[in-house]
């Protein structure tokens, strides 16, 4: 018997003996990008996804290119998932290309009846995507209602100017616009059932919106420059928020304004703090409190500070270029210390964990 | 006099140029602005193309550039917004001089390449190195010069080519031009239009839906002899294109741009010459106009536009039968404007001094400098030298050297809340040494140049410390530029069969000085070719391009790369009429012939393999 076969017959063995061990069903695993975090970058002449597995030792580009042979376009605003798929929503090409989310394997192309689509959230098995509409028409904003099963666009419900950030919450879907080319101050409630609309008045350019633990809908208003100096800095700023909305009522609870010369431009949500940057400082704010931290949790030095998230303590920051690989910073929020830099994609503006 | 002294120059300078084509008799032709160009280039190249070369590309200017030069053309889509890169150098770093008068925007300091159409244009010299002396900023990696002729002497031409081709495309145009001895007179008209829908290779039925256009334009030569010393002539040139911007991949259904130009400009030249003195005065006024449609259904747009009033004198004491020395002064004022910019207003003058000296056909130099006094800003005081020596037989050793600068355009200092108004113009030191060998059947030149930029304006997310994450222009890149140019034409005839062939090839090196990257947008290799033979009434060409690798980011990332092309035009003709005073010209091309699938842009297919029958009448 050559080695060779009798290696492979204890190989055989033992793979039987291993299976034995275990009555239950084995866990097969569901795709090379399982278990990992997912970064997507706009892109400069096209938008790419990342995949940085969770003990940080494999980094993979460009997985949606490697897998299907073909580019996204640009720009890739955002990505979307339910239980099985990943929705990635490109603006300027009017698509959003669905891949199974743990292979990135394409499954279907949605490219008929949007126009601009931003951003999307999947309620009980049906895709919501807001688009903006004409670039030269502020009046024909919609949310797109995606059939999931046959992928197409099945009726469109009229928002005002500008719908960003969607999420869904007890039949009600909440969008935030940030007014597209211009800017607006509104934050959309669309009830599921009747697709009726109606409109809640926050701080100008809302963006971010989420909601806590607390139940409340959480959204970072970020102002709005109403006039120059010579020198082209921002003479006077309309408000800067962070606005909290009652889900039941749906009006303003609360309001935290930021001082004149704080100019937040991301916030996200771990399950009980608010992180927000100023420039490239970041900082923490308990979901429960009413004052702005007096100091930053850290300093990242990004030079182009332009995505964040937030998962089990640990901080991941996006310092974007988009005429070359961007980088993702990962933080250590106890000890407030860097403890690892990893490439991210071209103009890389959104993280997720898969 | 005048004719004479332009024979000479004609006789004298013309054996430095590659003509492609010499088809034309040029003893008649007066263009003051390009005979300048042939003295003032001791030490560079130039390459010229005649009518009959433009004629065979009269698609758009960007395709004849990309043929028939050693230019890299960076096109968004074919017919899409195209600009320049010469040597390796920014889109800004072109110039394009109409008749002697830089036309680059004010608003972004290029020109697009499908923004104007050269069709009626006489001919197109090419001259590569820096320029800013004679034709002020953005003459950096080189000058693409578009003159005008007028021929004097008894005479009535006309002159119609038409062509029809794949996607509906029509090319047309008329030329008109009269003589006699004191007056020269020309006109011409031209219009194109394609529906531009060509099918994307490589692709499930994707079209370049979104790609139309058509343009029209005319222009118009006056020249009169007041006496024997002076002349008056006047040159006007108006054209306005609509296109649509086509999309990229996966979904080209999405795009919606929609793009007019409206150009038109006008020159009036008084020239007298008497003895050793000759005096110009010239004034010129142009205009230019975009308007961008983000969605062509919505007739709302956003714009940009600019006048420009230009003043000039130029003087020239020829000091003896070697040496002149010329004075050129200019008085320019720019008034540009956006939708996102109120109306500025630029003054500037300048005044250069050049020297001219050459020994019978043994060596000839240059000398010149030049000072800008600039309303809103300081140009830096430059200068240029050239040589060129002939101790050879045949034999051209040429150098040169010169200071260089691109100013801040409109935008750069302007756009509301990102301009930068301390922006200092664009700087660039550059060398270059060349050989070139000329003899009746062979015309061959190899040039190896250095371009040491600083200064270089770029709009980056980090400019202002204060504001990260906006957008600003500031001064910051310093790039090194080097390489190989290379250029051949040869003609050959055996009894009746006529072979011509033209080569350019060029190395290009182009580097940013504080990552030691490659810049972004910049083949290392790029040849072109072109083979003709001709057999009594019968002749066809073959046209090829090769475009080696392009880098996309400024990392260099292998995975974002533009892959190297090969692509080859193939065209016969045959004389119909071939007599002194009619010929008809009947002709057929196949474009893109072995059907290569290829991108000059990323996700931005080229056209597939497409034909073309034209006509070609004078009489």
């Amino acid at each position: 018997m050559k080695i060779s076969k009798l290696l492979l017959s204890i190989f055989l063995l033992s793979v039987l003996f291993i299976s034995c061990d275990d009555d239950d069903e084995p866990q097969l695993p569901k795709g090379d990008y399982e278990n990992g975090i997912i970064v997507s970058g706009e892109g400069g002449t096209t938008g790419s996804v990342y995949y940085l597995s969770d003990d940080y030792a494999t980094i993979e580009s460009q997985i949606y290119n490697k897998v299907n042979s073909e580019d996204l376009g640009s720009y890739l605003q955002s990505i979307a998932f339910d239980d099985t798929r990943a929705f990635i929503v490109v603006d300027n090409q009017n698509t959003i290309t669905v891949v199974d989310r743990y292979t990135f394997e394409k499954e279907a192309s949605i490219s008929t009846d949007l126009m601009l689509p931003r951003y999307m959230t999947v309620y009980e098995g049906i895709g919501y995507a807001t688009n903006w509409g004409s670039t030269a028409d502020d009046s024909d904003d919609f949310v797109a209602v995606i059939d999931l099963s046959t992928y197409q666009v099945t009726s469109t419900i009229s928002v005002g100017n500008g719908p960003e950030r969607i999420v869904a919450e007890n039949g009600k879907l909440y969008v935030s616009h940030k007014g597209a080319w211009s800017t607006n101050d509104i934050v959309s409630v669309i009830d599921i059932a009747s697709k009726g609309v109606s409109e809640i008045t926050v701080k100008d350019n809302p963006d971010e919106l989420f909601i806590d633990n607390n139940g409340d809908l959480v959204v970072l208003c970020e102002g709005l420059t109403i006039s120059y100096n010579d020198d082209w800095s921002p003479k006077e700023k309309s408000p800067v928020s962070i606005t909290k909305i009652n889900t039941t009522t749906n009006t303003v609870d609360s309001e935290i304004i930021f001082g004149a010369d704080q100019y937040p431009s991301l916030l996200t949500y771990d399950g009980s703090d608010y992180f927000y940057n100023l420039g490239s400082m970041i900082y923490k704010l308990d979901d429960s409190a009413t004052a702005l931290p007096t100091s930053e949790l850290l300093d990242t030095g990004a030079s182009n500070l332009y995505g964040l998230a937030v998962e089990n303590d640990i901080l991941y920051t996006l310092d974007a270029n988009f005429s070359a690989e961007s980088s993702m910073d990962i933080y250590d929020i106890s000890t407030k210390l860097k403890t690892n830099s990893v490439a991210a994609p071209i103009g890389a503006s959104k993280i997720y964990f898969n | 006099m005048m004719r004479y002294i332009l024979f000479v120059f004609i006789l004298l300078f013309s054996s430095k140029t590659f003509a492609q084509i010499d088809s034309i008799q040029q003893l008649k032709v007066i263009n003051l602005s390009s005979v300048k160009l042939q003295k003032h280039s001791k030490g560079y190249k130039v390459l010229k193309l005649s009518d009959s070369v433009i004629l065979k590309n009269t698609e758009s200017f960007t395709t004849l550039l990309r043929f028939n030069t050693p230019i890299y053309l960076k096109e968004y889509g074919s017919g899409g917004t195209s600009t320049a890169s010469f040597r390796g150098t920014s889109a800004s770093n072109t110039a394009v001089i109409w008749n002697g008068i830089n036309i680059n925007s004010i608003n972004n300091g290029q020109t697009g390449f499908n923004t104007l159409t050269v069709n009626l244009i006489d001919d197109i010299d090419v001259r590569s190195g820096g320029g800013s002396i004679e034709f002020g900023s953005g003459a950096i990696g080189g000058t693409i010069h578009l003159n005008d002729q007028l021929s004097f002497g008894n005479h009535l031409t006309n002159q119609i080519v038409s062509s029809l081709g794949s996607y509906n495309t029509y090319n047309n145009l008329y030329k008109f031009s009269y003589g006699k001895d004191k007056v020269a007179v020309k006109f011409g008209a031209s219009y194109n239009e394609s529906e531009n829908d060509y099918e994307w290779l490589g692709t499930d039925d994707l079209k370049n839906e979104n790609g139309a256009y058509n343009n029209l334009s005319f222009s118009l030569g006056f020249a009169y002899k007041l006496n024997n010393f002076s002349k008056l002539s006047v040159f006007s040139t108006k054209y306005k294109g609509n296109r649509e911007f086509s999309g990229t991949l996966p979904n080209p259904s999405a795009a919606k741009e929609k793009y007019k130009d409206y150009n038109f400009r006008n020159l009036v030249t008084y020239s007298y010459h008497k003895n050793e003195f000759t005096h110009a005065v010239k004034f010129a006024y142009l205009t230019q106009e975009y308007r961008y449609f983000a969605d062509k259904n919505i007739d709302s747009y956003n714009y940009g536009k600019s006048k420009n009033y230009l003043l000039k004198y130029d003087f020239n004491y020829q000091i003896s039968e070697y040496s002149s020395i010329e004075s050129f002064s200019e008085l320019e004022s720019v008034f540009g404007s956006t939708d996102e910019i109120k109306e500025k207003n630029r003054k500037q003058f300048s005044q250069s001094f050049i020297y001219n000296l050459s020994f019978e056909n043994i060596a000839s130099f240059n000398a010149k400098i030049r000072k800008d006094f600039n309303s809103d800003y300081s140009i830096p005081f430059i200068f240029a030298l050239g040589a060129e020596i002939n101790l050879l037989k045949n034999t051209i050793t040429r150098i040169n050297g010169s200071k260089n600068y691109r100013v801040p355009t409109y935008n750069d200092l302007y756009w509301p809340a990102l301009g930068n108004t301390d922006l200092i113009p664009e700087s660039s030191l550059q060398g270059e040494f060349g050989i070139g060998y000329t003899t009746k059947h062979i015309k061959l030149d190899v040039g190896v140049y250095y371009i040491n930029s600083k200064d270089k304006i770029v709009w980056t997310p980090g400019g202002d410390p204060e504001r990260p994450g906006i957008w600003v222009p500031i001064n910051v890149a310093e790039a090194v530029n080097k390489g190989v140019e290379f250029t051949v034409a040869i003609n050959k005839v055996f009894n009746k069969h006529v072979f011509n062939f033209n080569l350019n090839y060029s190395y290009t090196i182009a580097k940013d000085k504080s990552t030691n990257n490659y810049l972004t947008y910049v083949p290392k290799h790029l040849a072109n070719g072109n083979l003709g033979y001709s057999y009594k009434r019968f002749s066809a060409f073959y046209q090829h391009l090769f475009t080696g690798e392009i880098y996309t980011t400024t990392d260099n990332l292998d995975s974002y790369t533009v892959p190297y092309y090969n692509v080859g035009n193939v065209g016969v003709d045959y004389d119909i009429i071939k007599t002194d005073s009619k010929q008809l010209v009947l002709g057929a091309k196949v474009n893109n012939v072995f059907n290569k699938e290829y991108q000059v842009l990323p996700s931005r297919p080229m056209p597939n393999r497409n034909f073309n029958i034209n006509i070609n009448f004078k009489f």
